[in-house]
């Protein structure tokens, strides 16, 4: 379509380049993880315990010996696998009852979105907990607790922009040729707030995953002895004193996931029509 | 006008209540397995007339309508029932806990908001070029630090910096007010940070939005000062996004006064919480999230009409 | 004006000392207890809080970990062993006020073997048939059997007023004791205040005006909070915590070699594990040093059954063929054992950061041996459930230990024991026991226990892996604390803040 040979057409943002140069690099790291860690992150050297950065182990070694950089790298893919699993679901969900909602409208919509508005009213990380409280500890808890949180926005963010595809001429035209519903949703209206979708997606990927953290810090998310981000941080403050190597790398590693996804979604923000971006 | 707008308001504030009690009602119900023998658990020995006594007890052999009525009812006078585990009243538990979390929630609030307006109004100014872009890179930063490693960031290096300093731990208020105060510093610090870059920003783009508008553009046009435009006529506007998100900042407050009370030993709901989990008790977990997410939502409703106060245009709207 | 400044700086001089004896000893404690009551909350965190300072029993242990005279100043034992009579110390007051009379005594034993309480420590009173009091001043237990162990297990059994047999509410929340200090307030997350009990019976005692237990989850504010002064004790820390202390000049550690111990627990009722070859397959494929080395910060020793902390009964474990690690044997063993692929076990952790990394040090080495084993991370109630209900393959865990053997060893391992949650069965142990426990003289008790120790150590139910060493770290000018094995911080009596 004619936005996207405008967008092209826009001068280059050095900050969106950033931004997907440092979101691509920490997911392909991630990714590579059992390739490039220098160790298995399970792998124990009770000898090098505690011990600072070395030529042996870049990042150092955690109190039981286990290679920071290995955990770290292993720790990205628990992060973004949450997190991704959490935002993607959320998207499913959330999106799904925002079109419908702004398609059937009456009172499917009424209904719906007062479920929404009743989940969206707890702060994001009780309702986490909560949840967690019900179903148990662990990672897949954790992506299924954030989703919950999540599905809400999504509803909103799609129902909004739905709305005004929805009752445009054009899905009138589709609808008088005849197309299904369920067709006219996928084909006519989605399309549409892809670019929306992407930008919330983006940045609510950066919340998952301070979000996760705060979740395996805090004991009720990722458990030992697989490696995450907020569980190095978690063990490491027992001897912060000692050696804070396993809490600095794991704060810095989640410190930079989260930042270069939500400057992803803040540069690609910019990048779209203005009027979708206010109405998120 | 404002009064329908009101009374319209007023019964979604009720719906939302009633679909929220519903919701944490509904939590103890959906515990995989036995939640009832779960909860006796850590506690004594796991015997059918012991499950039978607590079940009577938490009325969980009662039709579920039923179930929800009493508890709901009970709640509305402030009875949450008896905590499994010290066997006082869980509202004493929870008002026991409040005031930490109050208090480290508005004084990061505080913390938050209140540079955030010559701060964003500043950066407001500084437009265009480089200067943007590092000022959308810090404060981004500022959005995504974890907060609960930036407070033990802090913690590391104050006791490497100045070991002495009483600036850790918590002390009541009235055992040593200043020390309460000085202790309560650095937690909100770590928690308001990202609010602080929150909300500078948005003030920030509200500034440059109004700043745009043709009254200011006119106001310029008559002779105005600049100083005069940017604080009289752009900052009010930009005040409105402001305050509206003033209410969503107190829940991810609310939310992350959990990790933080954690790692700064605040006696607050957050460890309240936790402890509850651990201890699979369910009548405290329930009634904190209750209470804890109707403040919230009070929170919010009163926001919402500061902002139908403060903008005038929308009262005619909607 | 002036005069009132002066005044009050005055006042403020001659009360200096008063305030130096208006002392509350200020205490960085971790964790939250569950309850107050001696009879029902057993866990540590109440333990420490309560036994010695609030509560105490007819006898007590001393930091050599010897049976004294506690609440009772003396007693007889029958020729048959099996009627014990206790003379009470006079002029002891509980700290409702009332005095302690035998028929308190005697209410408390009632009460812990009460099914309506369901104490855990009912299992230690167990030979008792019962308790009267015969006089004012004297208790008499009559047992079903002779029990030698009887002395030493009613040190941990806290005398409360009568009246609370049937009570299982009150003591949880407002303790009653006659020891040193009494219940003042319970802030639930933030702190417990005991204070000076005035009337107790030791002329002199308790030297402190009070004693806070601040509840501090978060191990380094805790650390900075004693380096700061905000707090003038840290009792019963790990090794971790006591290692990155022990450099700094306002910290002085007292530490002594724990009567608590690590272990992992097998459950023998089914497989693999009901395989006398595959428990010890096990502890071959444990390298305890390491171990040690690694989660306890090299601050323990390996141990088997018995702590090496009860110097008259432990068995030195060079003496146990299993403990000098090898892998490779313990896959053969297994594979003789008919296991050809890795043995899939789950092992269940108990919710404590040196638990947890035990069991991650231990699932790496019993995978190199030949076993494949998953962590299952447990909630405490759920953990403390399913070793109830002996619903696990194998646990990592830790255990108070005792100061007698038979109180450990009986209800443990002996079939039906009341924590013999692996179902544990070895006729020749059963019998051991129920000798050993009958047995008045020394040197015989020892020869069984010496035989029981070596039929446990490879092939019995429990893995002990290492005790570790117990630290308190204080300000200096505490003084007059030590520290005893069993976690007990009874010394606090006798202890006073210096300049």
């Amino acid at each position: 379509m004619s936005a996207l040979a405008q967008r092209r057409a826009r001068p280059r943002d050095p900050l969106l380049i950033a931004a997907l140069a440092l979101v691509g690099l920490q997911v392909a790291l991630a990714l590579a993880a059992p390739l490039v860690a220098p160790y298995d992150p399970l792998h124990q050297d009770i000898l090098a315990r505690l011990k600072g950065p070395s030529a042996a182990h870049w990042f150092g070694a955690d109190h039981l010996g286990r290679d920071i950089l290995a955990r770290t790298l292993y720790g990205y893919r628990a992060s973004l696998a949450v997190s991704a699993a959490a935002v993607g679901l959320a998207l499913l969900v959330g999106g799904a009852i925002g079109l419908v909602s702004a398609y059937y409208r009456g009172w499917t919509e009424r209904v719906l979105m007062r479920m929404m508005d009743v989940v969206f009213a707890f702060p994001v990380m009780l309702l986490a907990i909560g949840v967690i409280a019900v179903i148990g500890a662990g990672a897949a808890p954790a992506a299924i607790a954030i989703a919950i949180v999540y599905t809400p926005i999504f509803a909103r963010l799609t129902r909004g922009p739905a709305l005004v595809v929805a009752a445009s001429e054009y899905v009138e035209g589709a609808r008088a040729a005849g197309a299904g519903d369920l067709r006219i949703i996928l084909i006519h209206i989605l399309p549409n707030l892809l670019g929306v979708l992407l930008v919330q997606a983006s940045l609510l990927l950066s919340s998952a995953i301070l979000v996760e953290a705060s979740l395996s810090f805090l004991g009720v998310g990722t458990q030992p002895p697989h490696p995450s981000l907020g569980l190095m941080l978690s063990e490491g403050r027992n001897v912060l004193m000692l050696s804070p190597w396993s809490a600095i790398f794991a704060g810095f590693a989640i410190l930079f996931l989260a930042f270069g996804f939500n400057l992803l979604g803040d540069t690609l923000r910019d990048r779209l029509d203005p009027r979708l971006a206010r109405s998120a | 006008m404002i009064p329908r707008l009101l009374a319209a308001r007023l019964i979604d504030l009720a719906v939302i209540l009633f679909g929220v009690s519903v919701v944490v009602f509904l939590l103890i119900r959906l515990v995989p397995g036995d939640a009832v023998a779960i909860m006796l658990g850590a506690n004594a020995e796991v015997t059918p007339e012991r499950i039978a006594e607590l079940r009577g007890r938490l009325g969980l052999d009662l039709p579920i309508h039923t179930q929800y009525l009493r508890w709901a009812g009970a709640a509305l006078t402030g009875d949450f029932g008896v905590s499994i585990w010290t066997g006082r009243p869980v509202i004493e538990e929870i008002l026991a806990s409040i005031g930490p979390t109050i208090e480290l929630t508005l004084l990061a609030l505080i913390f938050g908001a209140v540079p955030a307006v010559p701060l964003g109004a500043l950066m407001a100014q500084w437009r265009g070029g480089a200067a943007d872009a590092a000022l959308r890179v810090v404060s981004i930063a500022g959005l995504t630090i974890p907060s609960f490693w930036l407070g033990i960031v802090m913690i590391l290096a104050l006791a490497t910096l100045a070991p002495s300093a009483p600036m850790l731990g918590y002390v009541p208020f009235a055992q040593d007010p200043l020390g309460h105060v000085l202790r309560l510093i650095l937690p909100a610090f770590a928690l308001g940070l990202p609010v602080l870059a929150n909300l500078s920003r948005l003030v920030r783009t509200a500034m440059l939005e109004a700043l745009s508008q043709d009254y200011v553009r006119t106001a310029r046009a008559k002779g105005v000062g600049e100083r005069r435009v940017v604080y009289r006529h752009a900052l009010r506007n930009a005040l409105i996004p402001f305050v509206t998100s003033l209410g969503v900042m107190t829940g991810y407050l609310l939310g992350g006064a959990i990790v933080v009370e954690q790692v700064f030993a605040i006696p607050g709901l957050g460890r309240l919480v936790l402890g509850a989990i651990a201890e699979r008790n369910y009548p405290l977990i329930q009634a904190t999230i209750l209470v804890v997410t109707c403040g919230f939502v009070i929170v919010n409703f009163v926001v919402d009409l500061l902002y139908l106060a403060i903008d005038p245009r929308l009262r005619g709207a909607r | 004006m002036r005069h009132a400044v002066r005044a009050a700086l005055i006042a403020g001089a001659v009360s200096l000392p008063a305030v130096a004896a208006a002392q509350v000893l200020e205490i960085g404690y971790d964790q939250s207890p569950a309850g107050l009551d001696p009879h029902i909350a057993t866990a540590f965190a109440t333990f420490a809080v309560i036994n010695g300072t609030i509560y105490e029993g007819l006898t007590a242990i001393d930091k050599d970990l010897r049976v004294t005279p506690g609440l009772a100043q003396s007693w007889t034992v029958s020729a048959d062993g099996k009627t014990y009579a206790f003379k009470l110390r006079p002029g002891v007051t509980f700290h409702d006020g009332s005095p302690m009379q035998a028929e308190d005594v005697a209410a408390t034993i009632r009460r812990v073997l009460s099914k309506d309480i369901a104490s855990p420590l009912a299992s230690r009173l167990a030979a008792v048939d019962k308790a009267e009091a015969s006089a004012p001043d004297t208790v008499t237990l009559t047992l079903k059997e002779p029990s030698a162990p009887l002395l030493a297990s009613l040190a941990t059994i806290a005398v409360v007023p009568r009246g609370m047999e049937a009570n299982k509410d009150a003591l949880q929340k407002r303790p009653v004791g006659t020891g040193p200090f009494k219940f003042a307030e319970w802030r639930p997350n933030g702190h417990i205040l005991l204070s000076k009990h005035a009337g107790y019976w030791q002329q002199g005692l308790p030297k402190l005006e009070g004693v806070k237990f601040n509840l501090v989850p978060e191990s380094a504010t805790r650390q900075v909070g004693l380096t700061t002064g905000t707090y003038a004790m840290l009792p019963n820390i790990d090794a971790a915590t006591a290692q990155q202390l022990k450099t700094n000049p306002q910290v002085r550690i007292a530490e002594t070699l724990e009567l608590a111990y690590t272990m992992i627990g097998m459950n023998t009722s089914k497989p693999p594990f009901d395989k006398a070859e595959v428990r010890e397959a096990l502890n071959l494929a444990l390298n305890r040093q390491e171990i040690i080395a690694a989660a306890l910060f090299g601050a323990g020793v390996p141990g088997g059954p018995l702590s090496p902390a009860l110097k008259d009964w432990a068995t030195d474990v060079a003496q146990f063929s299993c403990y000098k690690s090898d892998p490779a044997k313990a896959k053969q063993m297994l594979e003789a054992a008919g296991h050809k692929e890795p043995v899939a076990i789950a092992m269940s952790v108990l919710p404590r950061q040196d638990i947890k990394d035990i069991a991650q040090v231990v699932q790496q080495q019993l995978n190199k041996a030949g076993f494949k084993v998953e962590l299952k991370n447990l909630e405490l109630g759920q953990f403390i459930q399913d070793w109830r209900n002996s619903n696990f393959d194998i646990f990592a865990s830790t255990n108070a230990g005792s100061v007698d053997p038979d109180d450990y060893f009986f209800r443990t391992f002996r079939t039906g024991g009341s924590t013999n949650v692996f179902k544990y069965s070895n006729p020749e142990v059963d019998r051991l026991l129920d000798s050993a426990r009958a047995m008045q003289d020394q040197a015989q008790r020892k020869a069984a226990y010496d035989d029981v120790q070596k039929r446990l150590a490879c092939q019995g139910p429990i893995a002990h892996i290492a005790y570790g060493q117990l630290f308190t770290a204080t300000r200096p000018n505490v003084q007059g604390f030590s520290i005893i094995a069993n976690r007990s911080l009874s010394t606090l009596r006798e202890t006073t803040i210096g300049k």
